[in-house]
């Protein structure tokens, strides 16, 4: 199979290389990382935005990012129909860039949230299509910002247009609500009307190898391979 | 200068007139700013140094010992492992927040410095009753600081330990542990090569922050002292660290750099004395170059503690280059002088020179002291009456003191799976992450028990570093060396002296029986207030490796009808302090009886035989006995709705310490050949139940499952609020 | 000139920062304070050769472009 993927590395991406080295594992295909400052981004099947602190999380998270460079190429690289995947800083990016609707707010709790959570698909997408429904993932999440928010009517258009991809629900070692950061309808992923980009909060590159707590992050890619 | 002055600087008149006497002049005040930093107990270990040599620093797995930024063992396949432990406590009373995160920076900067890219951190944190408004302040700000630092650069947070005890309620402590991978041919030291190398600077501009902190390290509180403190706390700044982490590994690794040091308790003051002194050269450093964020006197840009910054030496050839490669990483660089062969340390600005020192006399000669210690009183024994202690209250008084309870509220603030190669994470016996691109799991853990170390602080330490190697066995990881992190009250006092002296005794028998050398660490003293002494708190951490991570052993039930195995020996109710003092028991530390003697031979046998077991698959998780007997050890290993049945012959040893103490869960067709290992090692093992699905059962008393998760999991965030 | 540019989350947002200020306020004996809520100050140095409704353009620019996100905050401009 010829895979093309890229990473984006920002200044202060942490998971860039967790996300090199999910993609290399997973897809088997050629995976480039390129730095933000770059004009243009090759041709490539997939493109994720890594998690991280990228800028610091210094005025927005992914306020800053979202004015890089290369950012030009990425809207067109999700333009033309190809997969974009934003992961938790990630996320936040694509929100900021207006490809994904919706903001990613500070957590309900104030503090940082670093533990396993559970998700399963709401709608249908080729990020998800391999996952059963009511299927639990469970996937480590890790951020300040994780609290979607969007107006009333965005969220109607979210449900109407079945672009809501994942949602936080409880599962077998969780003692905690399932909703652990404020998220509105407990969203924990959506995708753009095309859906061919994806943004989820949680880590599937933190849960794909076999001494990790899961392997559940796995079925993303393999759903896109399929 | 006046006396006033002198002692302002932390200098004692006596070693003011050495100074004097040997430079044969007066000092310039830049020059007495040198030596108040250099010169105090956290950069020159005058009090410890005697006691420090005798630890054993060495054996074939190391490769670094004390001396350098941080100790590297070696791990084979030209793998090496960098750690050290280090403690911000003075700063984290002062401002938790800022003072917990640049703990956390410092840390960092010493494992990078060395070539070695942070794989991850611990952190031992202590406070004093959470029933005090400041305390649960101290609580949030420390937790809420070492979050934020660690988790923005994005290096896993795997363990640690948290205790709260009253002698910490005015001197909190912070211990900071990292760990980091580095290729063995390409470990970087701080020692210069080339006379009339340029030493440059790198990273973050330099203002007023923390001047003065090596030497506030040093000092005794007095409660009034707080808000004259506080301007001097760093502030830090992780996005710039992670930026400065990237842009020095790339360097490293481009072959431009000769040598790097990272600039932190006394700033570039330390680190070109250090780097001067490593080499056997001298430097000369024209300050007017140093980039600053606001005006600065010489004075305040030798002391600063400005977070972020390097001080490396390069040849003059590489400079446009390394320029070119930190511009991408946005890190300010400036050449600041350059390597002599004079071994002095010389310093000007606006043309004239303001410091003007042998590098002798500021490190080699610095001062050394024997202090006065007293030894421990002898003890008469004495029995205790707890008849009137049930299972069940024993069981209540666990579940409302902090001590014990899941403490989730806190590592849930750190992030402990980025990087990708976490095994372990916090809550665990022992934190494990793997190496990236090998099959290698290097274990870590902190461990302390200051208690024991105040009955007796020569048998009390060495029960402390056995938990320590427990911790890693349980989780089948071979320890191997040692950092450690001293944190005792005032060295004036010679019963706190005799603390210190008795500790590092025990620390290094121990340390040799188990072929454990001591890699690196820090010495925090002087940590009291109002002449209330901190408990003697040095604290370890341990470090091993199993070279494949599949053999890695969890700490939780698996399967229900799993056998429950016990190894070790109780020590008994009268011989176990924690139970003691926890349940109410003894009230003052003369009540309780001399420690019992820790049993090597046995802790060492039965490590051998969990690894030997553990890698023939013939155990299905491990946990280890500590604090809070059979019962808390039990209470950690449960997970979803498996929870145990046990029956033991006394209530009693539920509950109390014990000595190479285990619980092993193993799948019932495996018994019988852990039965015989056991036997043919003549290990005492008793078979005391089963793993049960949502049953809590101890000699026949059921407890609800739910009722006791739900305290065990959820009192900690209660109680602190 | 400085100008100061106060950014704050929009009303219907739940700003939780507020609610524990408030609290903390509160057990501090300041009974009167409520309705709290925290919001953002970006100060910012701009050239004294620019006219007013250069400087306030200038400012609507940047603060569009880039200083606030308006799906989730609404700003002011200071002095």
């Amino acid at each position: 199979m010829n895979f093309k993927s890229a990473v984006i590395t920002f200044p202060g991406s942490n998971c860039d290389r967790d996300a090199l080295t999910y993609l290399k594992d997973l897809t088997q295909g050629e995976v480039l990382n390129i730095w933000h400052e770059e004009s243009s981004l090759p041709n490539v099947d997939l493109v994720i935005l890594p998690g991280g602190f990228s800028f610091g999380d210094y005025l927005r998270s992914g306020a800053m990012a979202s004015k890089s460079k290369i950012i030009k190429d990425v809207i067109s690289h999700a333009n033309d129909g190809r997969y974009l995947l934003g992961i938790c800083n990630g996320f936040q990016i694509l929100t900021e860039i207006g490809l994904l609707k919706g903001a990613l707010i500070q957590n309900k709790s104030i503090k940082f949230l670093g533990k396993d959570c559970y998700i399963k698909k709401k709608f249908n997408n080729k990020f998800n299509c391999n996952i059963q429904n009511n299927e639990v993932l469970r996937i480590p999440v890790a951020h300040n910002e994780g609290n979607f928010y969007c107006d009333q009517e965005t969220l109607n258009y979210l449900h109407d247009e079945e672009l809501i991809a994942f949602e936080y629900c409880s599962g077998e070692y969780s003692l905690d609500d399932a909703n652990i950061n404020g998220s509105l309808d407990n969203i924990a992923g959506i995708t753009n009307k095309n859906k061919n980009v994806l943004g989820m909060m949680p880590h599937p590159e933190r849960a794909y190898q076999d001494f990790h707590l899961s392997n559940h992050g796995k079925k993303i890619i393999e759903s896109i391979l399929s | 200068m006046n006396d006033e002055i002198i002692l302002q600087h932390g200098l004692t008149l006596e070693e003011f007139k050495v100074i004097k006497d040997y430079l044969k002049r007066d000092l310039t005040i830049e020059e007495l700013g040198i030596f108040s930093a250099m010169w105090n107990e956290h950069c020159c270990y005058k009090t410890s140094k005697k006691w420090l040599k005798k630890l054993p620093t060495n054996n074939e797995i190391v490769i670094q010992g004390p001396g350098e930024n941080a100790g590297i063992i070696d791990v084979k396949d030209n793998d090496g492992i960098a750690f050290k432990i280090e403690s911000h406590n003075h700063p984290s009373y002062i401002e938790p927040f800022n003072g917990s995160a640049t703990g956390v920076g410092g840390i960092l900067r010493d494992i990078f410095t060395m070539g070695a890219r942070p794989i991850a951190t611990l952190d031992s944190i202590r406070f004093g009753n959470i029933s005090s408004d400041k305390t649960k302040y101290l609580l949030n700000g420390v937790v809420h600081g070492i979050g934020h630092y660690g988790n923005c650069i994005g290096i896993p947070n795997i363990g640690g330990e948290c205790e709260f005890d009253k002698s910490y309620d005015y001197n909190n402590l912070v211990n900071a542990m990292a760990i980091g991978h580095v290729k063995n041919d390409s470990i970087f030291y701080s020692k210069p090569k080339t006379i009339g190398g340029l030493i440059v600077y790198i990273g973050s501009k330099t203002g007023k922050d923390g001047i003065h902190g090596a030497s506030m390290a040093s000092d005794v509180f007095s409660e009034d002292d707080e808000d004259e403190k506080r301007p001097s706390v760093q502030v830090g700044d992780p996005f710039m660290e992670k930026l400065l982490m990237e842009g020095c590994l790339e360097l490293m690794s481009s072959g431009l750099i000769e040598s790097m040091q990272d600039m932190g308790a006394a700033g570039i003051t330390s680190s070109s004395v250090e780097m001067a002194s490593k080499g056997n050269v001298g430097v000369h450093i024209n300050l007017d170059k140093v980039p600053l964020r606001q005006h600065l006197t010489p004075y305040e840009i030798l002391l600063s503690e400005s977070q972020e910054r390097m001080l490396a030496v390069i040849e003059k050839d590489n400079n446009e280059k390394i320029k070119e490669i930190l511009k991408k990483w946005q890190i300010d660089y400036e050449v600041i002088g350059e390597i002599t062969n004079t071994k002095r340390v010389v310093f000007s600005s606006n043309e004239k020179i303001v410091v003007d020192l042998p590098v002798d006399i500021i490190v080699d000669d610095a001062p050394e002291y024997d202090r006065e210690f007293s030894l421990p009183k002898k003890r008469k024994y004495r029995n205790f009456d707890i008849s009137n202690l049930s299972i069940e209250k024993t069981v209540s008084n666990y579940m409302n003191n902090l001590n014990y309870l899941d403490k989730s509220w806190i590592y849930n603030q750190y992030d402990s799976t980025v990087m990708g190669d976490t095994i372990k994470e916090p809550g665990q016996s022992s934190g494990v992450v793997k190496i990236h691109n090998t099959d290698k799991a290097i274990g870590a853990t902190t461990d302390c028990n200051p208690l024991y170390i105040r009955i007796n602080p020569e048998k009390g330490m060495i029960h402390t570093v056995l938990e320590a190697y427990r911790n890693l066995v349980a989780s089948n990881i071979k320890p191997m060396a040692i950092t450690n992190n001293l944190n005792f009250a005032s060295p004036l006092d010679p019963n706190i002296m005799g603390e210190i002296v008795l500790s590092i005794t025990g620390l290094s028998n121990i340390a040799k029986k188990l072929d454990t050398p001591i890699v690196s660490g820090n010495v925090s003293l002087y940590n009291q207030t109002n002449d209330r002494p901190i408990n003697p708190t040095p604290v370890i951490g341990m470090v091993g490796c199993n070279s494949n991570w599949k053999k890695i052993l969890q700490n939780k039930f698996i399967n229900e009808d799993d056998e429950l195995i016990l190894l070790g020996n109780s020590l008994g109710i009268d011989f176990s302090p924690y139970y003691l003092q926890d349940q109410k028991i003894v009230s003052s530390i003369s009540e309780y009886n001399e420690l019992s003697m820790p049993d090597i031979d046995l802790e060492i046998k039965t490590a051998k035989l969990i690894q030997e077991a553990a890698d023939k698959n013939l155990i299905q998780s491990c946990n280890d006995i500590s604090r809070g007997g059979v019962f808390m050890s039990l209470m950690k290993m449960t997970q979803k709705k498996l929870g145990f049945s046990i029956m033991l012959d006394d209530d009693k040893d539920i509950f109390c310490e014990y000595s190479a103490g285990y619980i092993l869960t193993i799948n019932p067709k495996n018994k019988d050949r852990i039965v015989s290992m056991l036997k043919k090692e003549r290990i005492n093992f008793l078979s005391i139940g089963q793993v049960k699905l949502d049953s809590f059962e101890i000699n026949s008393k059921k407890f609800n499952y739910s009722d006791m998760i739900d305290k065990y999991y959820k009192n900690f965030a209660k109680i602190i609020n | 000139m400085r100008f100061k540019i106060l950014i704050r989350l929009k009303n219907q947002i739940l700003e939780p920062q507020g609610k524990v200020i408030e609290q903390s306020l509160k057990s501090l004996g300041f009974e009167e304070f409520s309705n709290i809520r925290q919001g953002k100050l970006i100060e910012i140095d701009l050239p004294d050769s620019l006219n007013e409704r250069e400087r306030l353009e200038k400012i609507d620019a940047a603060c569009k472009k880039l200083l606030v996100n308006e799906i989730i905050e609404e700003y002011e401009v200071l002095g």
